[in-house]
């Protein structure tokens, strides 16, 4: 304002180089005095003045980059606010929320039978699975016997979600550091699995998988032939992955070391599922507080060592390698009988809290249910693996560049519709 | 034999032209007029079926059938992806700079194109420009293309096209020196640097240059491949990192022209590569089958095709290792360069040196006959080119234990590089 | 920064490693499945390429597929099967569906009475997320989830269905090029 005053009017807005400056000087020390403004104050401000408008990007040591919500890499609507110097990450913080759509308090309007489809929508990757936590919880809070049959198929099915999960996520992570054509390998056995849960369930993402009591159906004709079908290719086709990936010389100068985390800092974020396992952690709920027909499987819980992108990918691979071992088992064992439990018309629950969790492929997912004794709940909270997981991203990312980044949300195995719900 | 009446057409259009013009107009005005025509709508061509090319090949190796709607087996794709990208609405970002926003395309497609000039397609009327510095021609023009790129990410007004845009000018300066380092070798046998006067020097010694020069031919099929920034160099085009780089913020025409320019650089490399490394058109016996029985036209026209498949072999290879690998990082693509790369092209200097100088300095010592002359090109007896192969292999061993020895201790990790480089660099953890 | 310690390689992969096995081994794969897709054939799955070309071939869709609802009628009579007993309606966690009922007059065995019938059936079907809790409400196997699953239209309104359009279902354009 004051320095308006000092100059003339034409000046104000010409502020270019030597020439122009040097000109201002001569009509500050004009009008200057008559201001009570000392003359080399208003040249120094106004110099300082000049310097500021001019700063341009390259000036700044840091550059702010926007990454997403329309990235191509952060797997949905992932916003990540990332402070660089160069191309190296010196701050991050993310912005997430986009696609919420308030999935727990729908649930409060909701009889408990109408709320399993809903859970398919938190981690649509994973829809069995997200279905299979919410009808346990109902059922064990109720105290609800579910045949053996049930268990089994449960187990079978929320297996081979597992396998379909992590094809997901190994094709989308092998994209994100560019080794394009095992997205579509690891698709197109994506495809074979979905393909039975289209003839199983009716559905092929959003399957709504399981009613409370059993399930909806009992096994289509072909269901034994094509999970056997399934599961005799599968190991060669892992192999095939293995080849392109695991040995080649810039995958793993892409993934070891990058994303380091360690065994205390993963348990105190409170990573879970492969994120926590890749650290060298061994924890799984399908061993320590076995559902479904787990107690009954014997299966191995793959762990890493250096807590690295690296680890996290073959502990994933190998986890695909022991689901394929526990549906070969099951069915192996199936027992015959009903799929469904007896049910009351209306499902009422007792008055109280249940908090029951599964292994999900991302890693613990739970349900936490407060019934207040009527049809419908009064509180539910889900427990999403993926929103503990980014947390560690952060902690992941410091000192890296910009393209581990991109690795690191790869290989935290992230779905945003469960992140926002 | 019978004479092929088949290509007579080409002596008849010399006839129908000689009635309008003198010779010395036809040599310098008309046929490089018709050349260049035929050279660059059938390299434009060529440049829109090279898409075609590698969505099909991509396809295949993805368990996919790739574009199938557009015509039988998709065949008309490109021109269905030609019409659409005219006809799409030309977005110019809000404070772009408008200028250069516009001129940076064409900047790419000309120094991609200008380069088919000097390029040897066949003998004879398949040569438009035989210059005899011809080869510091193909580097001088098509370095130019960095600006283009520089300029396009700058102007965009973009941080991810800024970025793409300096990884793209890092990239392509650092991976031109081991380009033109890879090349000095094969000057040392061919003694030019005209490029059809190198094919000639290959044919004349019945042999190709990459038997003499593994290591160069390697480093230059890789410093061709960052050069022309396609995978597993692709960083400043890198979608899940950058979005799409230089270009995020072009669409319509003007993208094409910058995917034009792509593909038409990736010919040129090859190109080039078929030239100095491959022999060219040069291939045994074809010479003898139809030039020495007097059918030129035909000799011209298979050399020519012989040209073609070669250079389509390097195709198969740049979009063979594109859809296999995956992509490095910025660093590591900067060690490659400046820690492989470079010092191997330097290696392989000295090596070829030596090679040439053993070579000359055996021939005539207790009856051996390495060579036959070395006026045009070194001219090897069959001695000498085992002699010489055996010398390329081994250069290849040395260079790969001399590297292994200079690189490895260095480089142990970015971690450590920037921990080196940077000791004051911040981190914002709050914990 | 933690680094991760990497073991020290011994002479037989340092030697892998300088003839790029690990890049070789990769190559060779992809250049396999160039091979295999051109003659169609694969060593595990017997085929090539896996792709569908969807509307030149129609997919085989599954019998429990949960896509268009349909009002099944009783194959005789042409007479709606359904009952007007609004469980569909109550089941369904979305609320598209509406279930119109007017009273008729009959007489049964002598006595005029009351009947319950359906008067129009609306199912929003932009609203519907397919979980087939209607057509497990259905006491009569009237409602019921087909295999259509073209469902796109122009406009909003469009994917409102009255009972017309449930009953004879909807008349869908089958691409075959």
């Amino acid at each position: 304002m004051e320095r308006n005053r000092l100059l003339p009017s034409g000046r104000v807005g010409t502020g270019g180089g030597v020439e122009t400056s040097r000109r201002t000087l001569h009509a500050v020390t004009q009008h200057g005095t008559g201001a009570g403004c000392p003359a080399w104050l208003a040249l120094i401000m106004h110099q300082v003045e000049i310097a500021t408008t001019r700063e341009t990007l390259l000036d700044s040591p840091e550059m702010v980059l926007n990454m997403g919500p329309q990235h191509p890499s952060t797997h949905g609507v992932l916003r990540v606010i990332l402070k660089l110097d160069g191309e190296t990450v010196i701050d991050l913080d993310c912005d997430i929320g986009y696609l919420h759509r308030g999935m727990e308090k729908i649930a409060e309007n909701r009889m408990y039978t109408m709320i399993a489809p809903y859970w398919d929508r938190l981690d649509y990757i994973a829809a069995v699975s997200n279905g299979l936590v919410w009808v346990e919880t109902v059922e064990q809070m109720m105290g609800l016997v579910v045949p053996p049959r049930a268990h089994y198929l449960r187990t079978i099915l929320t297996e081979l979600n597992r396998i379909a999960s992590h094809l997901l996520w190994l094709a989308t992570h092998a994209l994100d550091i560019g080794a394009v054509t095992v997205l579509l390998w690891a698709l197109r056995e994506r495809e074979e699995i979905l393909k039975i849960f289209e003839r199983q369930f009716g559905a092929r993402l959003t399957c709504h998988a399981w009613r409370i009591g059993g399930m909806p159906n009992d096994t289509y004709d072909d269901f034994e032939p094509d999970i056997r079908r399934f599961i005799s290719n599968f190991p060669t086709r892992l192999d095939e992955y293995e080849t392109v990936l695991s040995e080649n010389r810039i995958w793993l100068s892409r993934t070891v070391g990058i994303g380091v985390i360690s065994a205390e800092e993963a348990i105190a974020i409170g990573l879970s599922g492969p994120a926590l396992r890749g650290s060298g952690v061994a924890w799984d709920i399908r061993k320590s507080r076995p559902y479904a027909a787990y107690a009954d499987m014997d299966f191995d819980v793959p762990l890493g060592e250096n807590g690295d992108t690296y680890d996290r990918y073959l502990v994933r691979l190998e986890e695909m390698r022991q689901s394929r071992r526990i549906v070969d088992q099951a069915l192996d064992n199936l027992p015959d009988g009903p799929v469904n439990a007896k049910l009351p018309k209306i499902i009422k629950l007792p008055i109280g809290d249940y908090y029951h969790s599964i292994e999900g492929p991302k890693g613990e997912i739970g349900c936490y249910l407060v019934s207040d004794g009527t049809a419908q709940p009064w509180r539910v909270r889900v427990r999403p693996p993926s929103l503990i997981n980014l947390q560690a991203l952060k902690q992941m990312c410091l000192g890296h560049l910009v393209a581990d980044v991109v690795a690191i949300i790869g290989t935290l195995d992230i779905v945003l519709g469960e992140i926002d719900r | 034999m019978i004479t092929l009446t088949f290509f007579a057409p080409i002596n008849f259009l010399d006839d129908l032209l000689l009635k309008f013009f003198s010779p010395e107009t036809i040599n310098n005005v008309v046929w490089p007029f018709i050349q260049i025509g035929l050279v660059v709508t059938l390299v434009a061509g060529w440049v829109a079926y090279a898409t075609y090319l590698e969505r099909k090949i991509s396809a295949f190796m993805q368990a996919r059938l790739g574009p199938m709607r557009v015509g039988p087996w998709g065949l008309l794709q490109p021109i269905a992806d030609a019409i659409k990208l005219l006809t799409k609405e030309d977005f110019i970002p809000d404070k772009a700079d408008r200028g250069i926003f516009f001129i940076a395309p064409y900047i790419a497609v000309a120094s991609a194109f200008i380069v088919m000039a000097v390029i040897p397609f066949a003998p004879d009327w398949g040569i438009i420009a035989d210059v005899n510095i011809g080869l510091l021609f193909v580097l001088a023009v098509s370095s130019v293309g960095v600006l283009a790129l520089i300029l396009a990410g700058w102007s965009s007004n973009s941080k991810y096209a800024l970025l793409g845009g300096l990884r793209s000018s890092a990239q392509m300066v650092s991976y031109e020196v081991a380009m033109g380092l890879s090349l000095v070798g094969a000057l040392m046998f061919a003694r030019t640097l005209s490029l059809s006067g190198m094919v000639n020097a290959q044919s004349a010694d019945s042999i190709w240059y990459v038997f003499y020069q593994p290591v160069g031919f390697l480093i230059f099929l890789v410093s061709g491949i960052a050069e022309n920034n396609r995978a597993p160099f692709d960083l400043p085009e890198a979608e899940s990192e950058l979005v799409a780089g230089f270009h995020t913020e072009y669409s319509g025409m003007r993208w094409s022209l910058f995917f034009m320019a792509e593909y038409a650089a990736m010919v040129v490399v090859s190109a080039v590569a078929v030239t100095v490394y491959l022999g060219g058109w040069y291939f045994p016996f074809v010479y003898r089958f139809t030039e020495a029985n007097g059918h030129h036209n035909l000799y011209v026209i298979v050399s020519l095709l012989v040209f073609i498949i070669k250079v389509l072999v390097v195709l198969y290879l740049y979009f063979w290792l594109r859809w296999t690998l995956p992509r490095f990082r910025y660093d590591q693509l900067m060690d490659i360069g400046w820690k492989w790369l470079i010092p191997s092209a330097l290696i392989n200097i000295v090596l070829s040196g030596l090679g040439i100088f053993l070579v000359q300095a055996l021939n005539g010592w207790r009856g051996f006959k390495t060579m036959e002359s070395i006026s045009a090109g070194l001219n090897l007896t069959a001695t000498g080119k085992a002699l010489m192969i055996a010398m390329g292999l081994i250069g290849l061993i040395i260079t790969g234990l001399l590297l292994s020895k200079i690189t490895e201790s260095g480089s142990s990790g970015f971690c450590q590089n920037r921990e080196r480089q940077r000791p004051g660099l911040r981190f914002e953890i709050q914990m | 920064m933690p680094l991760v310690k990497v073991p020290k390689p011994k002479f037989i992969e340092k030697l892998k490693r300088f003839f790029m096995a690990d890049l070789l081994k990769g190559l060779g794969l992809t250049l396999k499945y160039n091979i295999g897709a051109v003659t169609d054939s694969d060593s595990v799955g017997g085929k090539g390429i896996y792709t569908e070309q969807y509307p030149k071939v129609r997919p085989d869709v599954a019998p429990r597929f949960h896509g268009a609802p349909r009002l099944n009628m009783d194959p005789e009579t042409h007479d709606t099967l359904c009952i007007a007993c609004n469980l569909c309606a109550i089941a369904c966690p979305e609320d598209c569906i509406d279930v119109l009922a007017m009273d008729v007059e009959i007489v049964v065995a002598g006595k005029p009475r009351k009947k319950k019938v359906l008067d129009e059936f609306v199912f929003d079907t932009s609203r519907c997320m397919f979980c087939a809790l209607c057509q497990e409400a259905c006491p009569t196997w009237c409602l019921e989830l087909t295999q259509d699953f073209e469902l796109a239209t122009y406009s909003r309104a469009g994917f409102v269905w009255n009972r017309e359009m449930l009953e004879q279902g909807r008349e869908t354009v089958k691409y075959t090029r």
